[in-house]
């Protein structure tokens, strides 16, 4: 909740007593106690608007009869509301007859039938003859994009797609144009639609004007199965409702019921449109061994048969640690569990690891740290309650499009204050009063937080008393901050130091404060740096600010937070439990064995390094593809070209699965069941909904069978035995397996060692003679990881792959927007379109990361942080 | 749309050289404040300076009011004064109000339409006329009415319509 409280009012519906927030439209009120009033054109989401004009009911106030439209009107202390009363029915009666002059009667083939409200309502009220003549539009159908289809001739003008793309989307790319008797919702001057794509008018549209044209499906969509799941991309964890007719994925829905999931029935376009994947006919189907440089068709005994023969002569010869294992970031909790489970206790091999752990372990020490300062942060349903929300290294409509549409609806409805911080000048729109953009200097992360916390503390903007006692080393991390004068901040950071002033003021005021860290960290050299001094900022302002603070670690992929937590990684067992003595034997006894030896030297640590050098003879990488998602590509080439024996299990024939000596086929989200964990700890089920694409398998029955063929099988079977076992393993995560809702797990040593993270001072990037650009990567906005390249809706809206330069560089090159640029490093270059616009800023350059074609992992060659890269035009 | 797009100013290429974006330009640094309030005003005085609103102009306002393109069109699609393509020399204002009407306007459409086919808010071949109809001009004592440009025709024999307007043919 937001720290400014809202007064609660006593009023009554249908003579019922009930209570609300003041000033919440008696409309959500009534439904929020269980009354039903007719409505087209409400959204709690959406600013009230009153556009169908069937929402009235009666008020009495004082005695003082009014009929009033219950969807604008608020409650008041001691109003009486009446419902459905014979003057109400009235008026409501006639706007729905007008509606129905126009509104064609198509109905079985609507997307929208049986999920209707204008049905609903029609229904309700038993209007089934209307006194009006009927005078149907008949226009064509508009398919000028590839995705969203307008079929006007049902369109009520509720306003619900304008209003949904302005407020939630910050987009406006649809309007009212040609009002009065020949108005329509459409773009400017009917041109193509062109926009994020997020389909969102698509869910809060009533009547099925606007059309998912992806899908196959078409109309009565109550009569497809429906089913809850989570979608399987970012990492925030959105609740997607598939849908599925005849064993067909045909449609990804969004639905808002009031308290489903955490993303409030908002979706993007990965999320709603990336669906096709995963009925792709270039899904892998069966095993496949290469045998002599070609792949062959195996059977499943036979590639289990062969995977425990060749891990367990492999222990035999060099010993359990020289097999390591690679879990992809979406995997399963349950999976994740079993694959650890596997090398811990059938092969012994404390080697487990996932990308992210490789590349940055840091976050999962940046998160542990969180919680011994006691700042565990709120769920994030929390979020559209907040008071300011620090927005740090995230291009948020691109990375968390349905962060963005939580932050849009704080700023409508509490007033939330916007602080954004990157070194690209990303736009966020939003109707913020106060949106600071900081905009700083690329790679200087680490200097702007210290300067922050060093002006709260010289402005003495937060009790320093209070936060001094309440942190041992506060005396000792002040004096480190010495050097963060204004003049030195504004030198490595090109921010003036007012600006940065008011940025410190706004988030060290008494307020609810959400910080949201971006995967553009992870491309710092000194990304820890910059998390330890964001965090050290959050418990300058938690220890001494009023309020709260919520921080959530940066994670890219759906599970990305729970195969952490289910301990895939070489320095934490499950619940971040270090690998000692005490936690081993523990771990043992829940696994029902005498002793569990993990003491052995972690080559997960530098995993592909140890490739290399021969440490590790054998890898199972499962549902990961590290030569086009590891940051160092040709160092993950060079590994997987070492090792002796390679197992891919992936949903599609991945660079690296031509790499491996075994490849087996594994299942999409669709297509199993489990739960996933987001970023901010919400764990929450997926379901299987249409059976496995040929012989594929899930990978946690995969990982049980490879346990029983080494003979050492898993005291579990089910998935409902295995979620029972992580409760007893990982406390935190008790509970969280039951029901439909969203729980959130909450540390157990909250507050128990506060400190400040002092870390080495900050080091400006070097530059590179000859490489004057800096390269920033990361996920497009309808791309993230490998799975969205195979959903065709997806691609085509996105285009090409470009490189965004500034306005400013471009000119000095002479270069013009969709000119082919070569792009260079030194170890590396491609040819690429040129998109000339002010996001870059001068001095980068920016490339998606996720086409194949062009890997942009190749031009890192072993260096850390911004890759120096040059441009000129392509001859 | 790929990634978020930025408010700066679109640099000219060639060919858009050719725009004068001086009087848009001009007329925004005279607003009290840069403000989507000032719209309507705005896009009157723009047509006012290049006889309607193109799209360059709509551009810059687009950037500097904080406006969507869907809204700013969506806008100018309610007022048929608001012009988005470049109109004829000689606006055509022909009065379809009650008395106008009852005394053959629609005769003078027709006559506008034989000669240069050009219906109702378009513009004929030679960019001469554009025709446009106007509810009421209050001055029903002249039924039927017609104004060219800035010229004024009351008690206007339909029949006559096309040598009246066959006039500023001659003038070119």
């Amino acid at each position: 909740m937001s720290i400014v409280a809202k007064k609660i009012c006593n009023f009554k519906i249908n003579d019922q007593e009930v209570t609300a927030p003041e000033g919440m439209p008696i409309l959500d009120a009534a439904q929020r106690n269980g009354f039903q009033i007719t409505n087209l054109c409400f959204n709690r989401k959406l600013k009230p608007f009153a556009a169908c004009r069937t929402c009235m009911v009666e008020v009495k106030d004082d005695d003082k009869k009014e009929l009033v439209y219950s969807c604008t009107h608020p409650v008041t202390d001691g109003i009486e509301v009446q419902i459905n009363t014979e003057e109400t029915d009235r008026y409501n009666n006639a706007c729905l007859e007008l509606l129905l002059v126009e509104h064609p009667l198509d109905c079985p083939i609507c997307d929208k039938s049986g999920i209707c409200p204008l049905q609903d309502n029609t229904e309700a009220m038993g209007i089934y003859d209307g006194r009006f003549e009927i005078k149907r539009r008949n226009e064509p159908s508009i398919k000028t994009n590839p995705i969203i289809e307008f079929y006007l001739n049902r369109c009520i003008m509720c306003g619900m797609c304008v209003r949904v793309c302005d407020e939630t989307q910050g987009v406006q790319a649809l309007d009212f144009h040609r009002r009065g008797y020949g108005v329509v919702i459409g773009t400017a001057n009917e041109e193509p639609l062109d926009c994020e794509f997020c389909g969102q008018c698509i869910t809060v549209c009533p009547t099925g004007a606007l059309n998912d044209l992806t899908s196959q499906a078409r109309g009565l969509a109550a009569l497809f199965k429906n089913t809850y799941s989570t979608c399987n991309y970012c990492s925030w964890g959105c609740t997607v409702k598939l849908e599925t007719k005849s064993g067909q994925l045909i449609r990804v829905e969004a639905d808002e019921t009031l308290g489903l999931g955490i993303n409030d029935g908002n979706l993007c376009a990965k999320g709603r449109f990336g669906h096709g994947f995963v009925q792709s006919e270039k899904r892998l189907k069966v095993p496949m061994a290469n045998v002599g440089g070609s792949f062959q068709e195996i059977t499943w005994t036979e590639a289990i048969k062969t995977i425990a023969e060749r891990l367990q002569s492999t222990v035999n010869r060099n010993g359990p640690a020289a097999i390591a294992g690679i879990a992809s970031e979406k995997m399963t909790n349950e999976e994740a569990y079993l694959f650890q489970k596997l090398f811990r206790q059938s092969l012994g091999s404390n080697q487990v690891t996932n990308l992210q752990n490789v590349r940055a372990p840091y976050i999962n020490e940046f998160m542990q740290k969180c919680f011994d300062n006691g700042i565990e942060s709120k769920p994030v349903t929390e979020l559209e309650n907040s008071d300011v929300v620090l927005i740090f290294n995230s291009d948020l409509p691109s990375e968390y499009p349905v962060g963005g549409n939580s932050v849009r609806k704080g700023v409508i409805f509490t007033g939330t204050d916007i602080i954004l911080a990157n070194p690209r000048k990303v736009l966020f729109k939003s109707e913020a009063k106060n949106q600071i953009e900081l905009t700083f200097s690329v790679g200087s992360d680490m200097a702007l937080a210290n300067r922050l916390s060093k002006i709260i503390i010289d402005k003495k903007l937060v009790d320093l008393s209070k936060a001094k006692k309440a942190v041992p080393n506060y005396d000792d991390w002040v004096k480190s901050l010495d050097a963060c004068t204004s003049d030195q901040a504004q030198n490595h950071t090109g921010l003036d130091d007012a600006k940065l002033t008011k940025a410190a003021e706004c988030f060290a005021r008494p307020a609810d404060r959400y910080v949201l860290v971006g995967n553009d960290i992870l491309e710092n050299a000194q990304g820890e740096g910059a998390l330890n001094a964001l965090l050290n900022l959050c418990i300058l302002v938690h220890a001494g600010g009023e309020g709260s603070v919520s921080v959530f670690p940066p994670r890219e992929h759906c599970n990305s937070q729970g195969v952490n937590d289910m301990g895939v990684t070489p320095q934490y067992l499950p619940g971040y439990q270090k690998v000692d003595k005490k936690s081993s034997a523990a771990l043992a006894k829940a696994w029902g064995m005498d002793t569990l030896d993990l003491d052995q030297k972690n080559y997960a640590e530098n995993l592909f390094e140890s490739c290399i050098s021969g440490e590790i003879k054998a890898l199972f990488v499962s549902g990961e593809d590290p030569l086009s998602s590891y940051y160092k590509g040709s160092l993950a080439k060079d590994a997987l070209k070492t090792i002796p024996f390679l197992i891919v299990q992936d949903s599609f024939m991945t660079p690296t699965a031509e790499m491996a000596d075994l490849i087996l086929p594994s299942c999409s989200y669709a297509e199993k069941d489990g739960t996933f964990t987001n970023m901010t700890r919400h764990i929450q089920a997926i379901r299987e909904v249409v059976l496995p694409e040929g012989s594929a398998r899930p990978e946690f029955d995969v990982f049980q069978e490879i346990a029983e063929a080494l003979g050492k099988p898993f005291n579990t079977g089910s998935i409902e035995e295995v979620q029972k076992e992580i409760e007893s393993v990982v406390p935190e995560y008790k509970d969280a397996f039951k029901g439909k809702g969203s729980p959130q797990w909450k540390p157990s040593q909250t507050g128990s060692k506060p400190g400040f993270a002092i870390s080495e001072d900050y080091k400006e990037p070097k530059d590179q003679k000859g490489f004057p650009f800096k390269l920033i990567t990361n996920n497009h906005m309808f791309h993230i990881g490998n799975y969205t390249q195979h959903c065709d809706a997806l691609n085509v809206v996105s285009g090409e792959q470009s490189v965004q330069i500034n306005r400013k560089d471009a000119q000095a090159q002479k270069i013009e927007n969709g000119d082919k640029i070569k792009v260079e490093s030194k170890n590396h270059s491609t040819i690429l379109t040129a998109e000339v616009n002010g996001v870059s800023t001068p001095g980068t350059v920016y490339i998606s990361k996720n086409w194949v074609e062009h890997s942009v992992n190749l031009f890192r060659n072993g260096e850390e942080g911004y890759v120096p890269v040059k441009i000129s035009k392509a001859k | 749309m790929t990634t978020t797009e930025t408010e700066v100013k679109e640099e000219t290429s060639p060919e858009e050289e050719a725009f004068d974006y001086s009087k848009v330009e001009e007329i925004i640094e005279s607003l009290p404040q840069k403000s989507r309030r000032h719209l309507i005003p705005v896009l009157q005085r723009v047509q006012g300076a290049y006889r309607y609103l193109p799209e360059e102009a709509m551009d810059i306002l687009i950037e500097e009011l904080k406006i969507s393109r869907a809204e700013i069109y969506g806008v100018i699609s309610f007022y048929p004064g608001l012009m988005i393509t470049e109109p004829g020399k000689y606006i055509l204002k022909v009065c379809v109000g009650t008395a106008c009407f009852v005394k053959g306007c629609e005769i003078i459409c027709n006559k506008v339409d034989e000669q240069y086919h050009i219906k109702v808010g378009e513009t004929d071949e030679k960019k001469l006329f554009t025709l446009q109809t106007a509810s009421c001009m209050g001055n029903c004592g002249a039924a039927p009415i017609l104004v060219v440009g800035d010229d004024f025709y009351g008690n206007l024999d339909p029949e006559e319509t096309l040598s009246t307007l066959g006039s500023y043919e001659d003038k070119e």
